[in-house]
């Protein structure tokens, strides 16, 4: 079994098979990264293949000095910033929402909607605040590694974490209480 | 400003304070209530967050992969000829090296010679090469060149070329080659420097 890195490096050289392997191992992290930024599958199952697509053409000036899967989920947040700034006439994150399957309210568990509300809440952050939420609660990076995907101080990573929960615990307190 | 440690609890939560903060923090929740609660309200927070359901995907991982592979670009290839000036190009910085040994080494054992035959080690040769008929400085003067001022040294210099010895020309060839690798090795450098940054900006305009 070839380690990442030689997965890597044979695709800098043009391998197409050892590309498509890393797409496999880091299709679902980047497309959960998309789906978190824009709230929608399709969107975000589009936009991830858009973002391995770029990771492609950019592949020859990568240097492993960072891991794999933070320079592809930088590229994903860019698209998915992207794909928001392009759509953001049609797609208004308010409709993408849990009531539009015309169930009521009370037909949906409890937790289902405390999820759902989570969610609407993490999309109505600001893009630059919610990129570094998605990036740390939920896929676990660490600040140095968010700083590295995103481009930005360490010391902006903190503050924007700050902002953004402040701005999520205003949102959810009533469902916090819950827990 | 207070003395809460609210900006901090984040960081602490995520496990990457360090060091003084790190202790001051912990010992700061000992004794402040309003700290404990807003950190608990953080973990709650995060709880709450995580509950969230990530995305059940819908393209199977094979299939995904199959259709970015159908969307990859082809790689635009480097033809032969720019590969092989891409490695001369590389390679110059070495060449001009290898060319300052040799100048070196060369007029290192020129200075040798001269000095043997001004010794009278060679006989009629060492006469026939510092001979300077229009009685000019001969090539022995050159060793006081570093003791003298630019203009002497020019001066000196000018007056052995216009007086013809055999050696004449030798250092100031030696110089004159001296000054053209290090002109070539600092316009390489610039060169290279100018591509660089023309590379990042094109990378910063592509940037994703």
């Amino acid at each position: 079994m070839q380690t990442e890195l030689e997965l890597i490096k044979q695709a800098q050289q043009g391998d197409r098979w050892a590309f498509g392997e890393l797409v496999r191992h880091h299709r679902e992290g980047t497309i959960n990264v998309v789906y978190r930024m824009c709230g929608d599958v399709a969107l975000a199952e589009e936009a991830a293949q858009e973002a391995f697509i770029r990771a492609w053409t950019h592949l020859p000036s990568y240097k492993p000095r960072s891991p794999f899967r933070n320079w592809v989920y930088r590229i994903a947040t860019n698209v998915a910033l992207d794909t928001l700034r392009s759509q953001k006439e049609t797609v208004d994150v308010e409709s993408v929402d849990i009531e539009d399957s015309g169930q009521r309210p009370d037909e949906l568990t409890e937790t289902r909607e405390r999820g759902e509300r989570v969610r609407r809440a993490v999309l109505d952050l600001p893009p630059a605040s919610r990129a570094v939420v998605v990036l740390r609660e939920y896929e676990d990076l660490s600040y140095k590694e968010i700083a590295d995907t995103l481009g930005i101080p360490i010391g902006t990573v903190m503050s924007r974490l700050n902002y953004a929960r402040t701005l999520l615990r205003q949102t959810l307190t009533p469902y916090m209480e819950g827990i | 400003m207070n003395n809460h440690a609210t900006q901090w609890l984040g960081a602490y939560l995520d496990g990457e304070l360090h060091g003084l903060r790190l202790r001051w923090v912990e010992s700061h929740l000992k004794e402040c209530a309003v700290c404990r609660s807003e950190l608990e309200a953080l973990v709650g927070l995060r709880e709450l967050l995580r509950e969230s359901p990530a995305v059940e995907v819908i393209t199977q991982p094979e299939r995904f992969a199959a259709q970015v592979g159908l969307r990859l670009p082809r790689r635009q290839e480097q033809p032969p000829a720019q590969k092989a000036f891409e490695l001369g190009w590389r390679l110059v910085p070495a060449g001009l090296l290898c060319a300052l040994v040799f100048v070196q080494a060369v007029f290192t054992i020129a200075s040798v010679v001269q000095v043997a035959l001004s010794l009278g080690l060679g006989g009629d040769l060492g006469a026939l090469l510092f001979s300077t008929p229009t009685g000019g400085p001969s090539l022995l003067d050159l060793s006081k060149l570093s003791q003298a001022s630019l203009a002497d040294a020019v001066g000196m210099l000018w007056g052995l070329v216009q007086s013809g010895g055999a050696l004449a020309l030798l250092p100031a060839l030696y110089l004159c080659l001296l000054a053209v690798i290090g002109l070539l090795y600092w316009s390489w450098l610039a060169t290279w420097w100018a591509r660089r940054r023309h590379q990042h900006l094109t990378a910063a305009d592509n940037e994703f």
